[in-house]
């Protein structure tokens, strides 16, 4: 790929602060002030249980605030693995003279009612029937839908 | 939940007036600057999109320069002339007056369209007809994608300078809807580049299945069509002229059509993918009246026109795709639900004409690796 040539545009720039920083720097303040309250949370246990749990809910609360910020503020280079996809591409063969059927890799050229190739069965010329992605069916998933 | 409180401030500890301050001060904090925190935050993950937008932009143009070089050796550097066509821009009709509206819009698409195909064939000399048609698509989806990554990146950066929520907020929130067009267009990159069939080509799949075997006549620009006996009656069968990318001038191929019989047509059936709501299967049939097509509504407007003008019932047969699906290389689904649409034509021509009728069948939606 011809990625050298000059760019129509610019990435966004990035100056002074960055949100990320903010953003970590946040994280870390909350995880300070949630384990300092759980530690009380444990400290507090035996003496008084009703401070101890409140100590405790707050320390879980922290958690789980930074939880849903990591959750939501996914990093970039987490999002960008492939970015420009490629599917495996088959072509399906049909005899029209004896319905013999083949399955063979797609190849540039092919065509779906394109007349291919002979029959190795009979004296007719296979036609492209189908032209279609393969099927993945690692990648099929139970959505659980009402219907 | 007060009593707790109040119990816990009672104690009066070093460590305890520590952890209260902090609490105290990261409330004060989050009270005059929490808006703020959450413009920056999305702005964060409108960068990060907007990243990933751009390396796919980028991408694209670089596939689409290589394709241009293999297929169409132009025998320069054609980056410059590419770089032009993605910064090609359409300006809209003015619709103050809306009175001949669709035929302004015709005049303007037909212009837009050859100016289109003239700028490729231009970087594309040696292209035969099918590869300038599968380049034009190509390009077609690099400029579509380069242009939705300017406007974000507008966006964004007006965000970013005004620092107004509002203006972040709506970017954030068409975000998801965004990639997901992102991603549809992406996945046609494969499919325009090596002439696959895609999502969209399942319209022209059924009426290349029923017209294969007979002869074509070229019945409008970029479409074909054949007259096939079928049971006593007589089916004009059409659809864009394969295997290049083009979806062609339905509107003026069923018009000529009608007019060449007069208008003494029982019925027209099209055939043309549609979109399917969450939880419906792909490749799913739906049967229905009224003209199965889209784009930008100029067609539609045309047929409708004709057929009420000769009085001519429209059945329509919807083949079910997500977004994810019009443009990337066919699925399996896709092409059992070509299969399924095709009886459907039959069962309706049976049911709703007679021996010596003659039947309008229209394959609508882009032709891509799809012959007749």
């Amino acid at each position: 790929m011809m990625k050298t040539h000059s760019q129509g545009g610019s990435a966004p720039p990035v100056t002074g602060i960055t949100a990320s920083w903010v953003n970590l720097a946040i994280i870390v303040v909350i995880g300070i002030l949630s384990l300092v309250s759980l530690y009380f949370g444990f400290k507090s246990f035996i003496e008084d249980q009703i401070t101890a749990y409140t100590y405790l809910l707050i320390g879980a609360l922290g958690f789980a605030a930074i939880g849903y910020m990591l959750f939501r503020g996914g990093r970039p280079s987490a999002q960008s693995k492939m970015d420009i996809p490629r599917a495996e591409i088959i072509t399906t063969l049909e005899c029209p003279k004896c319905n013999l059927r083949r399955v063979r890799d797609f190849k540039q050229g092919d065509y779906v009612f394109k007349n291919d190739e002979p029959c190795t069965r009979c004296d007719g010329v296979m036609i492209i029937s189908r032209v279609n992605r393969k099927k993945e069916p690692d990648k099929e998933k139970k959505q659980g839908v009402i219907e | 939940m007060t009593v707790l409180f109040a119990q816990i401030l009672q104690q009066e500890t070093d460590l305890n007036m520590i952890i209260q301050t902090l609490f105290s001060f990261a409330f004060i904090v989050y009270l005059f600057y929490a808006q703020r925190l959450q413009s920056l935050q999305m702005l964060n993950q409108i960068e990060a999109t907007l990243r990933r937008l751009k390396k796919i932009r980028d991408e694209a143009r670089g596939i689409s320069i290589n394709a241009i070089n293999e297929v169409g050796k132009p025998g320069v550097d054609i980056s410059a002339k590419v770089d032009r066509i993605m910064e090609f821009i359409s300006i809209p009709l003015t619709e103050m007056d809306p009175y001949g509206i669709v035929d302004k819009l015709d005049h303007y698409l037909k212009v837009n369209h050859d100016i289109f195909e003239a700028e490729v064939k231009a970087i594309a000399p040696n292209a035969a007809e099918v590869e300038r048609q599968n380049l034009e698509n190509l390009v077609g989806l690099t400029f579509e994608l380069n242009y939705i990554y300017k406007a974000m990146r507008h966006n964004y950066l007006m965000g970013k300078k005004t620092m107004n929520i509002y203006i972040i907020l709506q970017v954030h929130m068409i975000l998801p809807l965004i990639m997901q067009l992102v991603e549809s267009l992406t996945v046609g990159i494969q499919a325009t580049r090596e002439g696959i069939p895609i999502g969209d080509s399942v319209g022209p799949i059924v009426a290349g299945r029923l017209m294969k075997d007979y002869p074509k006549r070229d019945i409008s620009k970029e479409m074909v069509s054949a007259e096939v006996p079928f049971d006593g009656r007589t089916l004009i069968v059409m659809k864009a002229k394969g295997p290049g990318g083009t979806v062609g001038t339905p509107d003026e191929a069923i018009m000529t059509a009608l007019n060449e019989k007069e208008g003494k047509v029982k019925i027209i059936i099209m055939i043309d993918a549609a979109g399917k709501m969450e939880g419906e299967p792909v490749g799913a049939i739906s049967e229905g009246v009224g003209a199965a097509i889209g784009g930008t509504g100029k067609e539609k407007f045309k047929i409708e026109e004709i057929t009420v003008k000769y009085k001519v019932p429209i059945h329509a047969i919807a083949i079910k795709q997500g977004m994810e699906h019009t443009m990337a290389p066919l699925v399996e689904e896709l092409a059992e639900g070509a299969e399924k649409a095709g009886e459907s034509v039959k069962r309706i021509i049976m049911d709703y004409s007679q021996p010596g009728d003659i039947v309008i069948v229209a394959g609508i939606g882009n032709t891509i690796g799809v012959g007749q």
